[in-house]
């Protein structure tokens, strides 16, 4: 291949941005040869017909492959409603819905058993309210053990981090002497748990 | 149709976790009406940021039970979403993905006075997410038997820096509370237990817990 570099002004000349009388006289000459070569080039259609069909032959045998082609091929759809597949389909969505609503809990908590202990006794009756009884003040009763007014309660609880107080004779709410606690946000103290 | 059918679970459960309607089911019965509706508008907005909304509700259901009224209460509750939201930027700033676990476990460390800045140093140990949950929820529980912030978040970090199980670190507070019998104050008790830690952490893992993984350094403790 010829390694000649034309002059830039008969590039643009070959470009069809000046014409041959644009050029400087010394060169024309270089101007005439070079629209001489580019008017030799064939500028009939390249035809390659047979590597076309080379690539399409190979296109159409190449396997399919993997799913991803498969789902991302165009296809067309056709939607037909039988109403014998909308009963499994809704038991497919129910045991879905059972699966996944389920399934955080799946593994099983590991739960710590508890026992909660009070001195009160001047008390009548001692309850526990938590995070684990929705702060209910009459769901977790402590028992009173003997004439000494200690008052318990064994619970078994998931693990993780519980606030809890003992409410006294149903309005006193009192926390945990023998547990840390934590400012409730109402001015009293709740007892933490963390197991 | 089935496509439909099978992708029903999945958009019920969002919007079982979004929406405002399990927040007041939850709440039915048990607060005030105004009570109820804050928590759930409260609830929707923080829910769509990502934070747990348990700890709302057990907050309002907590201020009705003890007989709070209802403007104290609805207080309590913004303080609470407060504390979630600065819980999870503290855990963003640590480089933790944060799940509804790990933002609860902050915001009750917050509540028990720990601030933002040492969520954030816990979160730069490199834990994992449940074993964070865990620091912090220890964290929370060491700072409320009153171990100064400092000697809480070195002690934790030791711990959650060596990869020892979570059960290891729930044991912290029983043994601070131990040496706190013995006369020292939780202050000596958390920078004692840190040096053991930290000693065995050089010595390696105990036998049969494998070997840590690998952590970043530590950072500078605000």
């Amino acid at each position: 291949m010829s390694k000649h570099e034309f002059h830039p002004l008969v590039k643009q000349l070959l470009d069809g941005d000046i014409t041959l009388a644009d050029l400087p006289p010394e060169l024309r000459a270089e101007g005439d040869e070079a629209l001489r070569l580019l008017a030799a080039v064939d500028r009939s259609p390249v035809q390659l017909s047979a590597v076309s069909e080379h690539v399409m032959q190979a296109i159409a045998q190449r396997p399919v492959g993997s799913v991803w082609r498969r789902v991302m091929q165009p296809r067309e759809l056709r939607l037909r409603i039988r109403p014998w597949l909308l009963a499994p389909a809704l038991a497919i969505a129910a045991a879905l819905i059972v699966f996944l609503r389920t399934a955080p809990t799946a593994a099983p908590a590991s739960l710590v058993t508890v026992r909660f202990v009070l001195v009160a006794p001047e008390a009548h009756e001692v309850s526990l309210a938590g995070t684990f009884n929705q702060w209910d003040a009459h769901a977790t009763p402590l028992i009173r053990s003997g004439p000494t007014g200690v008052w318990t309660a064994t619970l078994t609880l998931p693990a993780g981090q519980h606030q809890y107080a003992f409410v006294v004779d149903g309005v006193r709410w009192v926390p945990d002497p023998g547990a840390p606690a934590v400012d409730d946000g109402f001015g009293r103290r709740n007892s933490v748990l963390t197991l | 149709m089935i496509i439909a059918l099978l992708t029903l679970p999945l958009s019920l459960l969002g919007m079982q976790q979004t929406g405002g309607g399990g927040i007041a089911a939850r709440l039915a019965g048990r607060v005030s009406p105004e009570v109820a509706a804050l928590v759930e508008e409260l609830g929707t907005a923080a829910s769509a940021r990502g934070l747990p909304v348990d700890p709302l509700i057990q907050k309002a259901i907590e201020g009705s039970a003890k007989g709070v009224p209802s403007a104290r209460v609805t207080a309590a509750v913004r303080l609470v979403v407060m504390q979630l939201d600065t819980a999870a930027v503290a855990l963003r700033e640590g480089g933790v993905v944060t799940d509804t676990l790990v933002i609860a476990a902050g915001e009750f460390a917050i509540t028990a006075g720990l601030s933002g800045h040492d969520i954030t140093a816990l979160a730069r140990t490199g834990a994992s997410a449940q074993a964070l949950t865990v620091g912090l929820r220890v964290a929370g529980t060491l700072s409320a038997m009153g171990v100064p912030p400092a000697e809480n978040i070195e002690l934790i970090s030791t711990k959650l820096r060596s990869g020892q199980p979570a059960s290891d670190l729930l044991l912290l507070p029983a043994r601070v509370q131990a040496e706190v019998a013995r006369g020292v104050t939780p202050a000596q008790a958390a920078a004692g237990l840190e040096r053991a830690a930290a000693a065995q952490s050089r010595r390696g893992p105990p036998p049969g817990h494998g070997t840590p993984p690998p952590h970043p350094p530590a950072p500078p403790h605000p």
